[in-house]
């Protein structure tokens, strides 16, 4: 295709080696222009946009209480059946989940459960590193899903990081008020 | 006694050029890690000391504790010298690369190279012809369809490009009047070459770049299609003296392009000692030939063909008819 418009006439440019400077010059500027890689897990991290669908976590209302009522639509409508939810009825008499089990080896992140919620309470949030050494540890309970971390306010950047030693595979973010407006976007060389 | 004494310089002065050329890969390849990666917009290695700086000595570690592999259908002899075939002729080039104008030290003039031999630049085109054989017998001996392929790529691509970088080459001894390179460079003294004999220049450096086996003429190791090429059954530090020689010869061209077509160590700001001027020169070319590594891709055989027989060579050849005709 790029061969049709080639003129035979246009000899002096092949002389010359126009297109071969032209290739250099591009690389060239390129040489010179900012990296974009993320230098992740111990001295860079990218938090995800708000509408990132990561790690599940689940909302608790005013007096710490769990907003889910066990209805089970999430576990019902969920397309790889990872969430399980035996639901019970407290002393107030209100119906809570007694268990509420999501396999997150099995999950897909598609986010049907949050749309299928009635009571905003199960919604995915801003973790993404779900790694681990053991399949157990994947299966994650009640506690875990109310302890972890929600959406995230403003995405789309990178923040300074370091690596969890303990944890070892994960990478906790470090709030330096000065890198909260890095666009990272900005860095990205483009052709015009 | 007298003829003792007068070989310590030499010896020390060897001793220093291998030394400088042995380790001298290390920061190349740190250098052209870093140049690949930042033409692709990523920072390169990052993590061993700084900036990655120690990642090649990492590196090394790991090639030098690496299995020592020999194939069994291979030539076990043939496989153990051929390393050493390529990486000898390098070496052995740098002994009538002059640096500089000899220098009073110790109230003796000591000439900074180890030889300023007065058919220098015959013996570095000869020696470094040798260089292919480490190729061919690499790949002869490793028994192995990729490697043959590859040796036999480079066998042709040497015979070719060797025939118009010799001839681009003898402009600059016309001019000159010699093959002394030390002579060569104090040649051009007001002007240098590379104003003088553009095509010349253009034609050494191509081909230069062809010898030197380096992108966009690697077609002796070339990885798309043939593994590694030549080297494609080596391992461990069989495999790093290949990696070795191969920069060794490139720091090799850059100095051949500096001291032939850029005026040597002349023309340099008078703050700076002559030595690094010429040091800063190679620098650059090492740059440049790494840049045109990361830009072009590699040339099809037949193309590669094409440019040395059809255009270097008429090229090369009307470089001296012209610069014949000038001079006279």
């Amino acid at each position: 295709m790029a061969r049709t418009g080639v003129k035979r006439s246009n000899w002096i440019g092949r002389v010359l080696l126009v297109d071969l400077l032209a290739g250099l010059r591009l690389t060239l500027g390129y040489m010179v222009s900012k990296t974009v890689t993320h230098h992740y897990p111990d001295y860079e991290k990218w938090v995800p946009y708000q509408r990132h669908r990561g790690h599940h976590f689940i909302k608790t209302n005013e007096e710490g209480e769990v907003n889910c009522v066990a209805c089970e639509l999430c576990s019902k409508i969920c397309p790889c059946d990872c969430i399980t939810v035996i639901p019970f009825e407290n002393e107030k008499g209100d119906r809570r989940p007694k268990v509420f089990d999501i396999n997150l080896a099995r999950c897909l992140y598609c986010g049907l459960c949050e749309d299928a919620c009635p009571a905003d309470a199960i919604k995915l949030g801003q973790e993404y590193e779900v790694a681990t050494h053991h399949r157990g540890t994947l299966v994650v309970h009640l506690e875990d899903l109310v302890k972890a971390p929600g959406k995230a306010g403003n995405g789309g950047v990178v923040r300074p990081a370091t690596l969890d030693r303990n944890g070892g595979l994960r990478s906790v973010t470090r709030t330096r008020p000065k890198d909260a407006g890095l666009d990272w976007w900005s860095r990205i060389r483009r052709e015009r | 006694m007298e003829n003792v004494l007068s070989l310590v310089p030499v010896l020390i002065k060897m001793a220093i050029v291998v030394g400088v050329l042995l380790l001298l890969p290390l920061p190349l390849t740190w250098l052209e890690r870093k140049i690949a990666a930042h033409i692709q917009q990523r920072p390169g290695p990052m993590r061993v000391g700084w900036h990655g700086l120690l990642q090649p000595l990492a590196d090394a570690i790991k090639l030098l504790t690496k299995e020592d592999h020999i194939p069994a259908e291979a030539d076990r002899m043939l496989f153990s010298i051929a390393p050493v075939v390529a990486l000898v002729p390098p070496f052995l080039v740098f002994v009538a690369i002059p640096i500089g104008d000899p220098i009073q030290m110790f109230g003796t003039e000591i000439a900074l190279s180890i030889s300023d031999l007065n058919v220098g630049l015959l013996f570095i085109l000869a020696v470094s012809g040798i260089g292919v054989f480490g190729t061919i017998l690499a790949g002869w001996a490793s028994n192995s369809k990729y490697a043959v392929l590859g040796s036999l790529r480079s066998i042709a691509q040497m015979i070719s490009y060797e025939i118009p970088m010799g001839f681009s080459v003898i402009g600059v001894v016309m001019l000159a009047g010699s093959m002394q390179l030390s002579q060569i460079v104090s040649s051009q003294q007001g002007l240098w070459n590379v104003v003088v004999q553009p095509i010349g220049f253009f034609v050494f450096f191509v081909s230069g770049l062809a010898e030197a086996q380096r992108i966009p003429f690697d077609l002796p190791e070339a990885e798309g299609d043939l593994g590694a090429g030549y080297h494609t059954e080596y391992s461990g530090i069989r495999f790093s003296l290949f990696m070795l020689a191969e920069y060794l010869v490139v720091v090799v061209l850059a100095f051949l392009n500096v001291l032939l077509f850029f005026g040597g160590w002349l023309g340099g700001p008078a703050f700076l000692p002559a030595t690094i001027w010429l040091l800063l020169k190679v620098g650059f070319f090492i740059w440049v030939f790494m840049w045109l590594r990361f830009t072009f891709p590699r040339y099809r055989y037949d193309q590669l063909m094409a440019i040395g027989w059809k255009l270097l060579l008429p090229l090369s050849l009307l470089n001296i008819l012209v610069s014949g005709f000038v001079m006279l």
